[in-house]
């Protein structure tokens, strides 16, 4: 078995490199639905990296006790209860961006990327590794929905976290809000502009092409 | 085709040619405006694709001058510059560059910059036609099928399906003039509609019975505007005709052959 890398490592590999969201293309469904404004982005990253990070802590703990047939149930149990507390915790005291997250904050019961850790790492590994190892890949889940948050409210509505930032047009500024960037295709755009500069930076995450294009005998490009 | 006359940039210039009545007759009635229009979809158009000639060696086409001409006149009207400028950049790369370039695209750019604009900025005026630009989309129907650019089966799939609806009692009213145009303009890309004979005849009829269905139902929408929509949303559905169109016929093969 290899050695295990540094903590500071698996804290910062999914950050970017090993991103969970743009290059596992995991837990695209809330990054799309609650990424309309920052506030919404940020308090469901918030939500999520609680989740995750406990969740994580608590199946490695228990790793060597779980039967190996019902370790799903055992594991989504574990989730599912976490997610329980952080929805009551909203709604207690943020009710209005409760209300806007709807939904997604119960889902993050059913995020592949939750799951994914939990039964990829945490299952195998001492708790102080695994809660580690779950922070970076919710930092990276964060960055993510922070980035396309920031960018659809700005852009769609010319406020950040509810400020105005750019003068509307109707208020006698010059900027005239994309009333597309608040519908859920800006936000597949979005997404998919950013794998595609991250593809470029780093073109060692790119995918091998299935298919070979046809040409005039030419090696293929 | 491989080799010899027939290769991306004919079917380019000849699809180019079969549309020269409907640019000139729209140009002649639009003046210095639809110029300069035109003029700036041309440059933006081109700009992308020598970017992504420049940066990833894709040979540019010009298939980009079909899709500036397109949305010239399609656009809506006041927008501006830089949202005329966005709109066309996004069709250009979402739409078409960032796939490998005309020939492997999904959609026409065209048609990904008028939805583009058309949800984006719902607020801009679509565009109307004189008459003798929308009758030109005949001429330019036929040229490009006689030229073997322009799918027969998607012409004749439409008017069979808008002249049964017309038969029927149906009206179109102002809607049947730009239905034509778009037709001609977006929904006879040979790259991006259906590729074999019977999903060609699928996808012409379901553009026309999609028109139908949303100048009948669609309240308060332009004629454009619900031609782009069912421009769109047929072009979208084109693989799924050609998959169902490629079933049946292994589905007859092997009624008639027995086991392939």
């Amino acid at each position: 078995m290899p050695a295990r890398p540094s903590l500071w490592t698996t804290l910062t590999a999914p950050l970017l490199r090993e991103n969970p969201v743009t290059l596992q293309i995991l837990g695209i469904c809330s990054a799309l639905a609650v990424t309309t404004s920052l506030a919404t982005a940020l308090t469901m990253a918030a939500s999520l990296t609680v989740v995750l990070t406990l969740a994580a802590g608590l199946i490695s703990v228990i790793r060597h006790h779980i039967p190996d047939t019902i370790r799903l149930i055992v594991q989504i149990v574990i989730i599912a209860s976490l997610v329980i507390v952080i929805d009551q915790v909203l709604q207690a005291w943020f009710f209005e961006i409760s209300q806007a997250l709807s939904v997604f904050v119960g889902l993050i019961t059913t995020n592949c990327l939750v799951l994914g850790r939990t039964e990829a790492y945490a299952r195998h590994n001492p708790p102080l590794p695994s809660m580690v190892d779950a922070l970076g890949n919710a930092l990276g889940y964060s960055l993510i929905l922070v980035i396309i948050g920031a960018l659809r409210e700005l852009f769609g509505k010319g406020e950040l976290m509810g400020l105005a930032v750019l003068p509307l047009a109707d208020q006698g500024g010059w900027f005239t809000p994309l009333s597309l960037m608040l519908l859920a295709p800006s936000a597949f755009f979005l997404l998919g502009g950013l794998v595609w500069a991250i593809r470029t930076l780093r073109p060692e995450q790119a995918e091998t092409p299935e298919h070979a294009p046809m040409g005039r005998g030419e090696p293929a490009e | 085709m491989i080799r010899g006359l027939w290769d991306r940039e004919t079917v380019a210039l000849l699809l180019l040619a079969a549309l020269m009545p409907v640019a000139l007759m729209w140009l002649w009635f639009g003046g210095i405006d639809a110029v300069a229009r035109l003029a700036l979809a041309l440059v933006v158009s081109g700009a992308w694709h020598g970017v992504f000639m420049l940066a990833r060696a894709q040979p540019p086409s010009l298939a980009g001058a079909l899709a500036a001409l397109a949305v010239a006149m399609l656009a809506p009207e006041d927008l501006g510059l830089f949202r005329l400028v966005l709109g066309i950049s996004f069709g250009a790369v979402f739409g078409e560059l960032v796939f490998g370039g005309w020939g492997r695209n999904v959609v026409n750019p065209a048609t990904v910059t008028l939805a583009f604009l058309g949800f984006g900025f719902p607020a801009f005026p679509w565009p109307e036609f004189v008459a003798p630009v929308a009758w030109a989309a005949i001429p330019a129907a036929a040229l490009g099928i006689a030229l073997g650019v322009m799918p027969f089966g998607v012409v004749a799939g439409a008017t069979a399906v808008a002249g049964l609806a017309l038969a029927a009692g149906a009206d179109l009213g102002p809607v049947l003039p730009v239905a034509g145009l778009v037709l001609v303009l977006l929904v006879c890309d040979p790259v991006a509609s259906a590729a074999t004979p019977l999903g060609r005849w699928l996808n012409g009829a379901l553009y026309a019975a999609l028109v139908l269905v949303f100048a009948a139902g669609w309240a308060g929408a332009a004629p454009v505007q619900v031609c782009v929509a069912a421009a769109l949303l047929a072009s979208l559905a084109a693989p799924l005709l050609d998959e169902a169109a490629i079933a049946l016929w292994l589905q007859q093969r092997r009624r008639r052959h027995g086991r392939p």
